[in-house]
């Protein structure tokens, strides 16, 4: 991310030079232009001149800067805006969104944005409020086009204990569990309404932002169901199997073979696991895998003796075999809860390892390989 | 346009009426606030959209600061403080304002230091607006009131009301937030225990370097216990000074670090209005009494350092801060009771100070931190007497350690030591103070400034 929040800045550098230049597309080119900019202005006025006039020409305007606060957010807009739109995270893969700093450096990222995308569902509470106040970057504030909440466009798990909700309980998020976007339906979900945010930002370039959504949802499903589902029927029709829960009768019916991420959890399906936090529900629902219990008694505290012994009291019991648990987590308490039940411990993250637009297709493909072991 | 027409009058005269400041800022706000052009609201989301539930009533949070208190010496920490070689406790300030019942520092045993009641919410499209009221046991103080606005152009922001004056990142900070129990000393006896906390107006300006850079500039009232202190009374021989009384300028500035790491610099200054009334046991009618009128100017600068590896539970996380203050005071001898001083008078009493801390926390294990913190105040401790007498004084000193477990994002108990000497009149008076720190947050999720 950092190389793009640099390339970001040059490009931003070489505007701000007065050149009336305007970068097109990528950090080297804007790189050149401002190497030119600094040897001599009169002698490379005529090629500035040249430069600015082929770029207008071109008619392709400056690529719409769009900060997420998340890696797989940033993927996925990366995907679908593609040479349009350059992109970054404010957290990076290896990082807990949740309990990140408000640091200067994330300021500096807001006050250049055209467009804010958040996971949203408090997941960022602690400092997103603090960075877009500080970014004065009228573009992103919440209700305007700039900015998107991203759990408003996915079903959110509730995950509402029995009774009257309270901190008693965690770290709750009164408004859902924000993991939603390992659930492939709802990062499909999320694409269009990144697709769409981009085309009312930015009404001329639509059709290559809709276009966009559509390659990203495509390639998805393609990953998710595999090319012969996809030949039989159009995703959006698996989808809906799926969600329904009928996607392996309605295969069976048609006598298609299913392939990809369905097809290489279908072992799994029905198996139990542990969870260090309740990062991978969403997965977990969507895939027919059952979390028994997590490490942290609640959201957020860390694990003690009594809750740990419970824990393996119940995998015992029920012969559960694997902890999964993310890189941010410590490591201790699963190592000692696998050590006692001879389970195996699964480090991976929750999040998109970086912002490359196919990024978002490796960490489900990540989650799956650490769920099916060596 | 109204700038353009206030903006003339102001450089025409050395100095503005009351009047015209008021007006000035006036047209300054209206044209900077209806300067953004309004947008229409963001789209719809889909039908499957999950939208929060639609609440127009404030955030309000509560936080509940207690503290045990025991200390160790031959005399109270609070009663040093005021005879601090140097940093004498004129309590030339707006005394009836703040009650100088009001007990200073912390009693003996068990002390409720506050509980803090925060309500924050969007006024309307062009402002957000929070008030802060900080109850004590006897009484409630309002510790911020403040409207911001929300779409001025350019990276500016302008904020109205009472609030914390970002002069230092610490006095920009609530208890709460502090990393230790107490202000580093130089900011406690400079800008008061309540810190820089006054009516006014800030603007500041985010700028759009490839770097963070912010600077700002404030107006305050001068209300402070005992900085920019106001005391004009009737029957004072003090002139009234009605206008605002402070100026005050800042810079915060950090490079874009890659990782984990953070560092910010931060620059400011105030200038303003200073009196004082040193009244006898008889009051204004005293022999010994006399007044001093003048201006007083601070200066100073902090550093922080912050790495927040990619751990849950804030191991491993390392804060590294210093700060640095200056103030001089520059007071005429206005008014003597005793007709002996009279020759005195028109002279004046410049009086400059400093101190610095440095402190650094770290987490050692999951939740758990432990600080240290090391002070110095009277590097530079002089006075010159309207007499033309000069006098230096010893520095004093204090180090602290704490360590504190955040058990979730909404509690925290902290325990700290302070050892103290603290140079007085009467000699070095060493002091041993410790805390014991409950701080219990309810409501809704706060935001932490870096």
């Amino acid at each position: 991310m950092f190389s793009k929040t640099s390339e970001a800045l040059v490009q931003r550098r070489a505007r701000d030079r007065g050149t009336g230049f305007q970068p097109v597309l990528h950090g080297q080119e804007a790189h050149a232009t401002r190497g030119f900019a600094k040897a001599s202005s009169s002698r490379f006025l005529p090629l500035l001149l040249a430069a600015a006039f082929s770029v207008s020409a071109r008619g392709a305007p400056a690529p719409l800067r769009v900060v997420t606060t998340i890696p797989d957010l940033a993927a996925i807009a990366a995907a679908v805006g593609g040479q349009a739109v350059t992109v970054t995270s404010i957290a990076q893969g290896h990082e807990n969104p949740h309990f990140l700093q408000a640091r200067p450096t994330y300021i500096v990222q807001a006050r250049d944005a055209d467009l804010w995308i958040r996971a949203g569902a408090e997941l960022e509470v602690g400092w997103e409020p603090i960075v877009l106040d500080q970014a004065r970057n009228r573009r992103i504030q919440p209700g305007q086009p700039g900015f998107l909440d991203g759990s408003a466009h996915v079903p959110v798990l509730r995950e509402v204990p029995e009774g009257p909700v309270s901190r008693a309980q965690g770290d709750v998020h009164p408004s859902g569990n924000p993991h939603y976007l390992l659930d492939p339906l709802n990062a499909r979900a999320i694409a269009r309404a990144i697709g769409a945010r981009l085309a009312a930002l930015r009404p001329e370039q639509a059709a290559q932002f809709e276009a966009g959504a559509d390659a990203f949802v495509r390639e998805l499903d393609r990953r998710l169901f595999g090319a012969d589902a996809l030949a039989a029927a159009p995703g959006d029709a698996l989808a809906a199997q799926l969600e329904a829960g009928t996607l392996d009768d309605w295969a069976a019916r048609q006598n298609v073979t299913l392939d990809g991420w369905w097809a290489e959890l279908a072992p799994w399906r029905g198996r139990q696991l542990v969870t260090f936090h309740k990062s991978f529900t969403y997965f977990t629902q969507r895939f027919g895998l059952e979390v028994a219990s997590e490490l942290e008694p609640v959201p957020g505290v860390p694990p003690g003796p009594a809750h740990l012994a419970r824990v393996m009291q119940r995998m015992q019991d029920e012969q559960i075999g694997l902890i999964l648990m993310e890189p941010f987590y410590p490591r201790k308490p699963a190592d000692f809860v696998a050590a006692r039940t001879a389970a195996r411990v699964a480090v991976v993250s929750s999040y998109a390892p970086d912002t490359q637009p196919e990024a978002y297709f490796r960490l489900i493909e990540a989650i799956i390989a650490a769920i099916k072991g060596p | 346009m109204s700038i353009f027409v206030s903006l003339p009058t102001l450089s025409g005269r050395r100095h503005a009426a009351p009047g015209r400041i008021g007006l000035l800022l006036g047209g300054l706000i209206a044209w900077l606030v209806t300067a953004a052009p309004l947008r229409a609201a963001a789209l719809e989301p889909t039908s499957r959209g999950n939208r929060p539930a639609v609440n127009l009533n404030p955030n309000i949070s509560v936080v509940v600061d207690g503290i045990y208190y025991h200390e160790q010496g031959d005399e109270p920490v609070r009663h040093l403080l005021e005879e601090l070689e140097g940093f004498g406790h004129v309590h030339g300030g707006d005394d009836h304002a703040h009650g100088h019942d009001h007990a200073h520092g912390f009693e003996e045993g068990f002390n409720l230091r506050h509980l803090e009641l925060m309500f924050a919410a969007d006024v309307d499209p062009y402002f957000k607006g929070w008030a802060i009221v900080a109850v004590e046991e006897h009484g409630a103080e309002l510790e911020e009131a403040v409207i911001q606005t929300t779409g001025l152009p350019g990276g500016l922001q302008l904020k109205l009301g009472k609030f914390f004056s970002d002069f230092s990142r610490q006095n920009a900070m609530h208890a709460h937030e502090w990393n230790f129990v107490d202000l580093p000393l130089i900011n406690q006896l400079l800008l008061g225990d309540h810190g820089l906390n006054e009516k006014g107006v800030q603007l500041s300006w985010l700028a759009p370097t490839p770097f963070f850079l912010t600077l700002g500039l404030e107006v305050l009232q001068g209300d402070n216990e005992n900085l920019f202190a106001y005391v004009a009374e009737e029957e004072d021989p003090l002139p009234e000074r009605d206008d605002p009384r402070v100026f005050l300028g800042w810079a915060k500035v950090a490079p874009l670090l890659r990782g984990a790491h953070a560092v910010q610099l931060g620059l400011f200054g105030a200038r303003g209005v200073h009196q004082e009334a040193h009244l006898g046991p008889d009051g204004a009618d005293d022999p010994g009494s006399h007044w001093l009128d003048g201006h007083q100017t601070l200066a100073g600068a902090d550093i922080v350092y912050r790495y927040t590896p990619p751990t849950a539970y804030g191991h491993h996380w390392l804060t590294l801060e210093g700060g640095y203050l200056f103030r001089e005071k520059d007071i005429e001898l206005l008014a003597h009771n005793n007709p002996e001083r009279a020759p005195l008078l028109g002279n004046s009493l410049i009086s400059k100070q400093d101190g610095l801390y440095v402190q650094g926390t770290y987490g050692f294990l999951p939740r758990w931190r432990a600080g240290l913190r090391g002070e110095v105040v009277g590097l530079t401790n002089s006075d010159r007497k309207p007499d033309g007498a000069t006098e230096s004084h010893d520095p004093s000193y204090r180090a602290s350690a704490m360590i504190d477990w955040t058990l979730t994002e909404f509690s925290r108990l902290r325990l700290q030591v302070n050892r103290g000497e603290y140079e007085t009149h009467e000699g070095r008076e060493a002091v041993t103070e410790g805390f014991v720190q409950a701080v219990f947050s309810l409501g809704a999720h706060g935001a932490h400034r870096f």
